[in-house]
C-alpha cells in the first residue's frame, strides 16, 4: 500500500483547513472539554472526601471507584446506550445518538479518573502543609483549602489525563453518538470510519491532530508535575 | 517574680504502650528564653507540639493567657499566639512573600497591613536575597530563617522552635541562631528543642532537659 500519497493529502486538508475536518476537530475539542468541565467539580469535590474522611466501607468504595478504571469504554457505551434507548428508563428525553450521549460518556469514562487521581494527590499531601497551616491560625476549613492548593499540580494532572483518556475515545462515542456525520461524528470514529471506507488521507489527517493533542496533553502533564515538585 | 504566660500541668501522652510524656508541669514566663535538650526520641518533638496544639495529649491541662483548656481540646484563638516551627519547615508552594504572609491573612489582618509586616519581617529574617526564588528551591538554612519570619509576623506569644539548626550548613547555622538570639532580646517567649551546644548555652535561656519522660531543670 502506499501510504506517502494519502500522507501528502492528510497534511494538504490540514494546511488548506478542509472544513469538513475542522468541523469534526471541534467537535471533538468541545465535547471532550465540555464533558471534563462538567463532571470534574463533582468528581474531585467526591476524591477529596473519600481521601480525608474515615467511614467504614471507605477503603471498598474506593476500590469500586478503582475497579472502574479498567471497565471496557464499549461496555460503558453499552449501559448508556440501554438506558437511553427508545425503551430504557431515560428513552424520553430523547438523547441517544446525540452530542449530550457522547457528554455522558464521557463523563462516565472520566469519573473514575479524576476520583482516583484526586485520592491519590490528596492522599499524598504532605501532612506539614495542613499543620502548618493550622499552626499559623488557619481554621479547619481554610487549612484543609491550602492543602488541596499544596496539591494543585496533582489535581490538574488528573484533569488533563481526563481530558486525554476521552478525547482519544472511539468505543462509547460509536455506540452512544452513532457517528453522524455533522452531529457526533467526532476525531476517533471519523478515523474508524473513513479508513473502512479506505479513505486514508483524512484519517491520517485526524490521526495527526489527535496526536498533536495526546502530546501537548503530556508535555502539559510534565509540566505540571515538575511545578509540583514530582520529578 | 515575672508573670506567668503559659503553664502546662499533668500532661502524660502514651505512644505504643510507653509514657512518652509522664506528668509534666511546666511554667513558661513571659519573654524568657528556654531550650530543651534530651536524646532521640525522649519526646521533645512530641511536647512541644502539645503545647502547640498540633497533638493531643492523653491527660493534662494547659493554661495561656488567663484561658485555660482541659486536654485533648485546644482553643483555635491560641494558635496564632503559640506558633510551632517544624524541624524541616514545611513552606507552601507560593512565593516567599505569601508564605510570610500567610498567617496574617489567615487571621483577617488588611492588605496594607500585612504588606508592611511581611516587608519588615523579610529583612529582620534577612531573606531579601532570595525573595524571588521558589521556596522549593531554597536551601535549608533559608527556609528555616523564612519559616522563622512566618512565625515571628505573627507577633507569638509563644514560639516553639523544633531543632532549628539540625541539618544545616555553617553559615545556614549560624544565621539560624543569631535570628534565635534576637527572639530571646527582643522578649519573644521560646521554647528550643535542640542539641545544639551553641544554642543551649545562649546566654539568660533557661534550659531543661527531658528524659524518661520527665522534664528536668538544668539551672
Amino acid at each position: 500500500m502506499d501510504l506517502l500519497e494519502p500522507t501528502r493529502e492528510a497534511f494538504a486538508l490540514l494546511l488548506r483547513g478542509d472544513p469538513e475536518l475542522l468541523r469534526i476537530i471541534w467537535l471533538s475539542l468541545w465535547l471532550s472539554l465540555m464533558s471534563i468541565a462538567l463532571i470534574s467539580p463533582p468528581s474531585i469535590a467526591l476524591g477529596v472526601l473519600l481521601a480525608k474522611l474515615r467511614f467504614p466501607g471507605q477503603r471498598v468504595l474506593i476500590v469500586l471507584v478503582q475497579a472502574l478504571l479498567s471497565f471496557p469504554t464499549v461496555v460503558i457505551g453499552l449501559v448508556i446506550y440501554l438506558l437511553l434507548s427508545r425503551r430504557g428508563p431515560l428513552g424520553s428525553f430523547e438523547l441517544l445518538f446525540s452530542p449530550t450521549a457522547i457528554v455522558i460518556g464521557y463523563m462516565v469514562i472520566a469519573f473514575p479518573i479524576l476520583v482516583v487521581f484526586t485520592v491519590s494527590a490528596v492522599q499524598g499531601a504532605d501532612p506539614r502543609a495542613f499543620e502548618t497551616a493550622r499552626s499559623l491560625g488557619a481554621g479547619r476549613v481554610r487549612a484543609s483549602l491550602t492543602t488541596l492548593w499544596e496539591v494543585r499540580f496533582g489535581i490538574a494532572a488528573a484533569v488533563v489525563n481526563a481530558f486525554g483518556r476521552v478525547i482519544s475515545e472511539v468505543g462509547c462515542a460509536i455506540m452512544v453518538g452513532g457517528n453522524i456525520a455533522g452531529l457526533t461524528r467526532n476525531m476517533p470514529t471519523a478515523i474508524a470510519l473513513e479508513t473502512s471506507k479506505g479513505d486514508f488521507a483524512q484519517g491520517i489527517a485526524l490521526g495527526v491532530v489527535l496526536m498533536a493533542v495526546a502530546l501537548g496533553i503530556n508535555i502539559v502533564m510534565a509540566l505540571l508535575q515538575g511545578e509540583g515538585g514530582l520529578k | 517574680m515575672s508573670e506567668i504566660l503559659f503553664e502546662a500541668s499533668g500532661l502524660v501522652r502514651r505512644l505504643g504502650g510507653r509514657r512518652v510524656i509522664d506528668g509534666i508541669d511546666l511554667r513558661l514566663e513571659r519573654g524568657q528564653g528556654y531550650v530543651m535538650s534530651g536524646d532521640n526520641g525522649s519526646g521533645k518533638t512530641t511536647l512541644l507540639r502539645i503545647l502547640a496544639g498540633l497533638e493531643a495529649a492523653d491527660t493534662g491541662m494547659l493554661r495561656f493567657q488567663g484561658g485555660q483548656t482541659l486536654l485533648p481540646r485546644y482553643p483555635d484563638a491560641w494558635r496564632w499566639r503559640a506558633v510551632y516551627v517544624h524541624q524541616h519547615p514545611y513552606l507552601f508552594h507560593t512565593s516567599v512573600a505569601a508564605n510570610i504572609a500567610y498567617g496574617l491573612k489567615a487571621r483577617g489582618e488588611r492588605r496594607e497591613q500585612w504588606r508592611r509586616k511581611v516587608e519588615e519581617a523579610i529583612d529582620w529574617a534577612g531573606v531579601r536575597d532570595v525573595i524571588s526564588v521558589p521556596p522549593q528551591k531554597l536551601s535549608g538554612g533559608e527556609r528555616q530563617r523564612v519559616a522563622m519570619a512566618r512565625a515571628k509576623v505573627l507577633e507569638p506569644r509563644l514560639l516553639l522552635l523544633d531543632e532549628p539548626t539540625a541539618n544545616l550548613d555553617a553559615d545556614g547555622r549560624r544565621r539560624t541562631i543569631a535570628l534565635l538570639a534576637r527572639l530571646c532580646a527582643e522578649g519573644v517567649t521560646v521554647v528550643t528543642a535542640c542539641h545544639d551546644r551553641e544554642i543551649i548555652e545562649l546566654p539568660d535561656v533557661r534550659r531543661f532537659h527531658l528524659e524518661g519522660g520527665k522534664l528536668l531543670p538544668l539551672d
